[in-house]
């Protein structure tokens, strides 16, 4: 696994297990959670087993974004055109959620290549409700403009308290990230590998992908944030989207990519050996995995190497001993010195 | 904030199967085979290559590193493509290869249940015969690789008895009888500490139940491709299996009305995709019969199940003996089979039985002993590690370790306590 799936698989496992058994009456109650604190909640009743009702709550905000009633700007209409007639959205929410859709599962399209994409689609209910205004965003820069009533820069929530920039314009869309980590290995493993990250973008293969940049301190665009937003530990990394990253299908590639950044980082340098990246690769149709010369720095993979190396050295004293019990039974010629010399010979192999 | 007040992360690696999912909940998100399929086929092609051409090399290693499945997807894969290895990393309820173990984890946590580590308390089970190096490198990996706030390795049996733990009636004494996939393991719990001297253990598990009824039916001559009859006969075992009170009587019943009792498995050859279907006779009560009288499948153990269960509860301290017999827990998927606990009871009560009537005539009728209450119990539904447990304030926290190193996880704490 290299990206981040968008949609939830245990919703959607959920969701495929209703539809085969949708006569069948079952009492269902689940909570989960995901990375960036986004909360799930599924209830199904035993009166009514063709209505799902899912809750999500989303990672708290901090104060500069913007957010209405609850939900990102954008969100209820986004539900709305993804959805259709199956959801309703049920005002106010599930105490403790920032909201609650009602399913109606016997209203699904027959058709089973349809519904099984409309299924994946309410999956990846999160990245429809937290992509929602950038979103918007970049479909305005698919058709060159810049949507009215928009300050200088945007800023949209994407870990809890915490925020990412868009500095919208008609020819290109800035994208900062202040990147934070809680702990100090993994702030010194994620700048090294950000900044590889931005290296690698110069190969030949990346030629496509959407500038990228890495610097230790908050780029000039930003001026006017507050220090308190911008206080990041392992720099600020900066795409530039251009209008041909978000045509067509692309789209929701680039919302879903972008959204999950932090998540992405944090995941490789927590378990892979190494970095791929297509993720500045939103050039899908070419869309290769193309393996980034890094530095090995995954945590995973040094655990990995070190394992790896203590075996050798118990197989090394292994080999040593069933030797010296040989040694016993048949002194013969060799002397004492040499079958120490011989021990120590296999120990440092 | 801070991650205690979000459910803990909980996954139980079995020998066959892991179940993952959150605290709190009546049943776990997944539950997966534990297996890994790794793609070894970029190694191997490296290695014959020419050296100078270590960059191709290092991309190669790069992405064997990724290309790795686990669970359904991995057996799938093997399937269609030689090039993947499937690798089980756990054997006979131990993990013994890291490396696969390290990398389960990791796509059950990124991939199945999607949560960031730094975000939950991690509570693991672990066999009650696991040894302390195991409960060390467990605990490097979560709190190194995955950086948890904190971490609880719970003994699986003791949950067991914990998932029937309620408010109002707190009873943490009982023996557990854990039948999984690689490992029988008997457990008596007094007042939630282990008594470790009397752990039991049986070399007959849930594989060698899969394994008899595959033998029964390559004996008897089934239509089963090789290649497809371990599978088969597992899918036979969780399908049709059942325990019956008395073998004879039972071979009597299948003779008499075979149309009833004799079923039909179908399955796909997976190499041609042609269909094949045999019949299933006499394995389906003399699977889980092995548990009962073990000499029909192996010569090397021949001590039937409840006459275990009896010894080890006899070998417990005098004064929880009665509180063990009366609280016999059933845990693991090879319990399952239909009337399971009804035989077990029988057969234990029988044997409990016969002593108390021993001890009496020997007293010579002065003395009359209460007669004891044998109880065998299986939660149908496990209720999956509630929340508030607690196991809570018994987790190793990521600051202890910092402070201590792995030795914190060396010492489990339901094995402290009384004896």
């Amino acid at each position: 696994m290299i990206l981040l799936q968008s949609h939830s698989r245990f919703l959607l496992q959920t969701l495929l297990n209703r539809i085969q058994n949708l006569e069948k009456c079952i009492e269902l109650d689940h909570h989960w959670v995901e990375f960036d604190d986004v909360r799930y909640h599924v209830q199904v009743s035993m009166k009514n087993p063709h209505i799902l009702l899912l809750s999500l709550s989303l990672p708290t905000p901090p104060l500069e974004t913007v957010f209405v009633g609850g939900l990102p700007f954008g969100a209820i209409e986004a539900i709305k055109a993804a959805y259709g007639v199956i959801v309703q959205i049920l005002d106010p929410p599930r105490d403790g959620f920032n909201l609650t859709l009602k399913l109606n599962l016997s209203k699904l399209p027959q058709d089973e290549d349809q519904r099984h994409t409309l299924l994946v689609k309410i999956a990846s209910v999160r990245e429809v409700v937290l992509g929602a205004p950038l979103r918007v965003i970049l479909k305005h820069l698919a058709s060159r403009t810049v949507a009215p009533d928009i300050d200088q820069f945007v800023a949209l929530v994407h870990r809890p308290n915490e925020s990412f920039f868009l500095i919208p314009q008609a020819e290109k869309v800035t994208v900062v990230f202040p990147m934070r980590f809680k702990d100090s290995i993994d702030t010194v493993l994620a700048t090294s590998f950000l900044q590889e990250f931005m290296e690698s973008r110069r190969s030949a293969g990346l030629s496509n992908a959407p500038p990228c940049l890495w610097s230790q301190t908050p780029p000039l665009e930003l001026k006017g944030v507050t220090d308190d937003a911008l206080s990041a530990n392992a720099g600020f990394v900066t795409f530039v989207i251009l209008p041909r990253h978000v045509e067509g299908r692309k789209l929701d590639r680039t919302v879903w990519n972008l959204s999950t950044f932090h998540a992405y980082v944090n995941y490789h340098v927590k378990s892979t050996l190494s970095i791929t990246a297509p993720f500045v690769c939103p050039d899908f149709v070419c869309y290769r995995e193309v393996a980034v010369e890094i530095i090995v720095c995954s945590e995973g993979f040094m655990h990995s190497r070190m394992r790896r190396r203590v075996e050798s050295l118990i197989q090394a004293l292994n080999c040593a001993k069933p030797d010296q019990e040989k040694t016993k039974k048949t002194p013969q010629t060799r002397s004492f010195k040499r079958l120490v010399c011989d021990v120590n010979a296999k120990v440092d192999i | 904030m801070d991650p205690t007040s979000r459910p803990a992360v909980v996954i139980d690696n079995g020998t066959g199967y892991t179940k993952m999912g959150f605290a709190g909940n009546v049943e776990p998100c997944f539950i997966q085979p534990t297996v890994v399929a790794v793609n070894e086929s970029f190694l191997n092609q490296s290695r014959t290559s020419s050296k100078s051409n270590w960059s191709a090399q290092y991309s190669a290693g790069v992405m064997a590193d990724l290309d790795f499945f686990i669970g359904d997807e991995a057996l799938t894969k093997s399937r269609s493509s030689n090039a993947y290895n499937l690798t089980y990393p756990i054997r006979n309820g131990q993990v013994y290869n890291w490396d696969a173990m390290e990398r389960y984890w990791q796509q059950c946590i990124f991939n199945y249940l999607r949560c960031d580590p730094e975000d939950h308390y991690f509570l693991l089970t672990e066999s009650p015969l696991t040894a302390p190096e195991n409960r060390e490198y467990t605990g490097e990996i979560m709190f190194e690789t995955f950086n948890v706030p904190g971490l609880y390795i719970a003994v699986n049996s003791v949950l067991a008895l914990a998932a029937g733990y309620t408010t109002s009636k707190c009873e943490m004494t009982g023996v557990v009888v854990d039948v999984g996939d690689g490992a029988t393991h008997i457990v008596p719990v007094a007042d939630g500490y282990v008594i470790g001297s009397s752990i039991k253990s049986i070399p007959i598990a849930g594989k060698d139940v899969t394994l008899f009824i595959q033998q029964l039916m390559r004996e008897r001559g089934e239509k089963i491709p090789p290649e497809d009859s371990f599978e088969a006969a597992r899918k036979v075992k969780e399908m049709y299996c059942y325990t019956c009170s008395d073998v004879v009587k039972e071979f009597n019943k299948h003779d008499k009305e075979p149309g009833k009792y004799i079923k039909h498995w179908r399955g796909i050859r997976p190499k041609t995709g042609a269909p094949y279907s045999c019949d299933i006779g006499y394995e389906r009560f003399l699977g889980p019969e092995v548990f009962f009288s073990p000499e029909i499948y192996s010569s090397d153990f021949t001590t039937p199940l409840p006459v275990v269960i009896d010894k080890c509860i006899q070998s417990a301290p005098i004064d929880t003996r009665r509180a063990l017999y009366k609280n016999i827990v059933l845990s693991g998927g090879s319990t399952m089979f239909k009337d399971f606990h009804r035989r077990l009871q029988r057969d234990l009560k029988k044997i409990v039985d016969a002593r108390v009537l021993a001890s009496d005539t020997r007293l010579g009728g002065e003395v009359k002993a209460h007669p004891v209450e044998v109880n065998v119990v299986s939660h149908p539904i496990q209720r999956f590690a509630s929340p508030n447990l607690p196991y809570m304030q018994a987790c190793h926290t990521k600051a202890e370790y910092e402070e201590y190193g792995a030795s914190i996880c060396r010492t489990n704490p339901v094995f402290k306590g009384m004896y």
